[in-house]
């Protein structure tokens, strides 16, 4: 007997588990590399353990096998996170209670408690991707959880999956414009308390620390970080090694590690005014920017505009940043304008600036000695910070220094060993050991880290910009010309900056497999999924209360506030209720056709003076219309005779639609 | 089950309100009687939605938002269509057949339904009073179709009484909703008593009045009547043909021929002569004399207080007994 012959003959009981647990493992699967290893192995093993129960049909564990699962996932939990409470340390809990729930599927209450637990724990994937390939896979596993209560709910016989899947698809469907109105018009609103801070741990990208040397070796991230639309024509665009974008400046040392002293203290920094001066044509755009946990905004350099940012406020700190009010853990869109073309900083030299080319003592002693010996050298004595530039610029391209995704573990003395030992690394330990040698020269510098390049969708236009684009450079100060940027990766390898040419991350094997086969037609699908995928963004995960109120605008309002929403939403509520109170109405109006028209016979007569009872057949009607009107009254009778016989006779001689035609022109006598 | 101050008053609130109930063998389910509310477990789903909410809400996942809204959606159409498969269902009594008391028997309702689509999990049980519990009979009815379900009943007092009230109700599809609806049935159902068991053997049979009975008997020759058999009668007397006929049926009755008694005796039942004290018992004894004497096939009369029924034999005479025996 095989499978599927096995399956139809299964019991009813056993085969309604077995669906049950199908579903579960489906909602949990995608869970599976965000849960600690062991909480994923155990789930797997009960709900195997479960299906096995159900197949050979033996009886389930006692409470106390139970007990002690539980026992061993809530200590588990507690060994793994340090607590029970917050995010992921309740993910972890959930999905073991919903797989230990399985094992105590008695009653109908049982049942209900893992539906309900199924349901969290379809929400607790959107805490790790809310991308449309995870929406897609939880809108199969809500049909199916749906199809399982739909099926708990036929008690008799063992009707087929396919019935209750219908039933159960039909439900979300008509739920579908419930829901689309709820989520439109459900007002948005910040947090109702503070989140477990767990949310806040950095994902990959820009962290507003650095920490040189202490990476052997990156791997790439092709996660998206954020898309950029251009407005006006095609080639609005500016050139992709002109695209910097601009996120946390480092300027605090410690030897080790570059912090961003906007962010540690915000007060400091105000000494040195940004003093932004912008010039030339203003390139517009919309980014889109992807949910990093982190207080900032991305921008092309320059922006001196304030964004609109839904439920936050943004501002632009001295050296340019721009921090929000709150992190981003969410999708957020906002339209900016940038000026390629800009000057910042002060242009005469200022006190403050003389912390900027401080350096921690005691770290890399032959940097120093370095920038002594380009400090004596006659070529470039009194020459001024350019010169010092461009000499440390040739240097890094002549002096065979490599860039590298694998430089290995930097020591203690990270410039050193980057100028003299090494001459290997990427863009973090270029910028560092080029600052270091600036302000060893005397020179104010700093880190920018942000992003550099991206590449352009084809298919909708939208320039991408990936985790693996983040980057590092310098900005150097000079008299005259206030803060200048000087990219020293690209002296190294002019690949890194601008070009397409990169280091790709190590990619799974099916991918390799397509890109050898056709690498323009991996390129194309993954264009096109990234579109398909940015349309989600923009028009799901991006819908944040201004575009609500955008909505609203469109419909007439002049100023709208989130009452106007409860307004528009309680309007709905209540033109549903009506719209269904005259459906109702309707329904129960809705007689048969022939009844309604011996109905209308009835009081037409009634009205010339002959009232008939309900219960009168029409040939009966016909008798009495005769009786009392005589010879001109013959029409109606003969009428009358041919209704009961479109109803009565076996083949009827008139058709339904010609009587009531005819129902106008009757002679009815006169009242 | 501890004393409720509320009880009695939900006694009479339930008392008047199924008094309200009109008395119809056919119930049409309509908007105006069928009720719905929600279960248990649809304040739990009502829960998990807020709870959805506020993760949504806090963590700011607009998929959140949009699961929680779909789910709730799906829950707003299940409840229309919970109370659509009982809505537009019309229940009818099928005329009850008598009952033995303390057996337990069903009615039969037919349910039909013109809808183009099936319902399912539609449950009926006799409503019970307080918190007795329901044995719920289920039954899908078909689109367009007719379905039958039997409700199991188990009469408490002998006599003629109203059909008691049906409750009919369905969960389906979420289970997060009930839906149901009372029916006060105008059919009456006639509960004969419970016959005694086990139960003596049937009494000696009256001299004839008058003697004049026994002469057109006289010339039929040796066999003239049957009646139970007693211990000690020889085998021939046995009326083989009946006793393979009542072996089949699992009693084990066994009809001696009779050849005089029959002629000289008839057998009456009479109330007052079963020799208990308390009526019920009389009754229920002459109840089981009457069950065994139609099972012999013999001629019997009954003798309540005020009615006399002659002897006769005959499934509408045992009829007539029972109901005159239910009825006393």
């Amino acid at each position: 007997m095989n499978l599927r012959q096995t399956l139809a003959t299964l019991p009813r009981d056993a085969r309604d588990t077995l669906f049950l647990l199908f579903v579960i493992a489906w909602v949990i699967a995608p869970q599976a590399g965000n849960l600690p290893a062991w909480a994923s192995v155990l789930a797997a093993g009960l709900l195997l353990w479960r299906g096995w129960l159900a197949w050979k049909g033996r009886p389930l564990p006692g409470r106390w096998t139970v007990a002690a699962l539980l026992v061993v996932a809530v200590a588990g939990t507690l060994f793994t996170h340090r607590t029970v409470l917050g995010r992921d340390a309740g993910v972890t809990l959930i999905v073991m209670l919903l797989a230990l729930k399985t094992l105590e599927l008695r009653a109908r209450r049982d049942a209900m408690v893992v539906f309900f637990l199924g349901f969290f724990t379809m929400l607790s994937n959107f805490f790790f991707s809310q991308s449309l390939s995870t929406a897609a896979a939880m809108l199969v596993a809500l049909l199916g959880l749906l199809t399982a209560l739909v099926n708990a709910h036929m008690p008799v016989g063992r009707p087929p999956l396919a019935q209750s899947f219908r039933l159960a698809g039909r439900m979300a469907l008509l739920g579908a414009p419930i829901m689309a109105a709820l989520f439109m018009l459900f007002p948005r609103m910040a947090p109702l308390w503070g989140m477990p801070s767990d949310t806040m741990a950095g994902r990959s990208g820009l962290s507003g620390t650095m920490k040189v040397g202490s990476i052997a070796e990156l791997v790439l991230d092709d996660s998206v970080a954020l898309r950029v639309k251009f407005e006006g024509p095609a080639n609005a665009a500016p050139r992709q090694s002109a695209m910097y974008y601009r996120g946390p400046v480092l300027s605090g040392f410690d030897g080790r590690e570059w912090r961003s002293e906007a962010l540690d203290n915000p007060w400091a920094v105000r000494a040195l005014p940004a003093n932004l001066q912008v010039q030339g044509p203003a390139l517009r755009y919309e980014v889109t920017l992807e949910p990093h946990k982190r207080p900032w905004l991305i921008v092309l350099e320059a922006m001196p505009e304030v964004p609109e940012l839904p439920n936050m406020r943004a501002y632009m700190t001295p050296d340019l940043q721009w921090l929000t009010s709150r992190p981003i853990t969410d999708v957020v869109r906002y339209r900016a304008v940038s000026y390629p073309d800009f000057r910042h900083g002060p242009q005469a030299p200022i006190k403050h600036l003389q912390a900027l080319t401080s350096l921690p003592a005691g770290f890399n002693p032959r940097t120093l000695e370095l920038a002594a010996q380009m400090r004596a050298d006659p070529a470039l004595a009194g020459a001024g910070p350019q010169a010092f530039v461009d000499a440390a610029l040739r240097r890094l391209r002549t002096g065979g220094y490599t860039y590298t995704l694998e430089p290995g573990v930097y020591g203690e003395h990270t410039a050193d060993e980057f100028w003299f030992d090494r001459k290997q690394g990427f863009c973090e330990h270029i910028a560092s050991a080029f600052v270091v040698l600036m302000r060893a020269l005397d020179v104010p510098a700093r880190i920018v880290t942000g992003y550099q390049g991206g590449d352009l969708n084809p298919v909708d236009g939208y320039w991408t910009v990936r985790q693996s684009d983040a980057h590092a450079w310098a900005e150097v100060w000079m008299e005259g010309r206030g803060w200048v940027r000087v990219d020293p990766t690209g002296a190294v390898s002019p690949g890194r900056v601008g070009a397409f040419q990169r280091l790709q991350a190590p990619q799974g094997a099916l991918a390799t497999a397509m890109g050898t086969v056709s690498p323009n037609l991996a390129r194309q699908l993954r264009a096109v999924w990234e579109a398909v995928n940015n349309g989600w963004n923009q028009w799901v995960l991006n819908y944040t209360q201004s575009r609500q109120l955008d909505l609203l605008k469109s419909l007439g309002f002049e100023s709208p506030s989130w009452q106007d929403l409860t307004t528009v939403l309680g309007f709905l509520i209540i033109a549903a209720a009506l719209g269904g109170g005259a459906w109702t109405l309707w329904e129960r109006s809705q007689h048969d056709p022939w009844l309604r028209l011996l109905a209308r016979a009835r009081q037409r007569l009634a009205r010339a003076g002959l009232a008939l009872p309900d219960t009168l057949p029409p040939r009966a009607m016909a008798r009495e219309v005769q009786a009392r009107f005589g010879g001109p009254s013959a029409p109606i009778a003969d009428w009358l005779l041919r209704l009961e016989r479109l109803r009565y006779a076996p083949q009827p001689d008139t058709e339904l639609t010609a009587l009531k035609r005819e129902f106008a022109t009757l002679p009815w006598p006169a009242p | 089950m501890p004393f409720s101050p509320l009880a009695p008053v939900r006694r009479r609130f339930q008392h008047w309100w199924q008094a309200r109930l009109p008395l119809s063998d056919t119930l049409a389910l309509t908007q105006r009687n069928v009720y719905i509310l929600p279960t248990g477990a649809g304040w739990m789903l009502a829960l998990t939605l807020l709870v959805l909410l506020v993760a949504s809400i806090n963590y700011q996942l607009n998929l959140g938002y949009l699961l929680t809204f779909l789910l709730a959606g799906s829950a707003v159409i299940g409840m229309h269509i919970c109370h659509a498969n009982l809505r537009g269902l019309t229940l009818h009594l099928k005329a009850p057949e008598p009952h033995f008391m303390g057996t337990s028997t069903a009615f039969e309702i037919q349910l039909s339904s013109e809808r183009k689509a099936p319902r399912y999990g539609i449950a009926l049980s006799v409503h019970g009073t307080g918190k007795a519990p329901h044995h719920w009979a289920w039954t899908d009815v078909p689109a367009q179709g007719q379905s039958g379900v039997q409700v199991a009943f188990r009469p408490e007092r002998r006599g003629l009484h109203r059909v008691p009230t049906l409750t009919a109700e369905t969960r389906f599809p979420l289970g997060t909703f009930r839906v149901w609806t009372y029916w006060r049935p105008a059919a009456q159902v006639l509960v004969y008593p419970a016959p005694e068991t086990p139960a003596p053997p049937l009494p000696p049979g009256e001299p004839r009045a008058g003697g004049t009975g026994s002469a057109p008997s006289q010339g039929i020759g040796e066999f003239d009547g049957v009646r139970a058999y007693r211990r000690g009668d020889p085998l021939k007397l046995v009326v083989w043909k009946k006793a393979a006929k009542t072996l089949a049926t699992g009693t084990d009755d066994l009809v001696s021929r009779d050849a005089q008694q029959a002629q000289r005796h008839e057998l009456w039942l009479d109330l007052a002569r079963a020799a208990l004290p308390d009526h019920e018992a009389r009754v229920s004894r002459l109840t089981a004399w009457v069950l065994q004497a139609d099972r012999l096939g013999l001629d019997y009369g009954l003798r309540l207080p005020g009615v006399e029924i002659a002897p006769d034999a005959g499934a509408a005479h045992r009829r007539n007994c029972l109901e005159a025996l239910a009825l006393c």
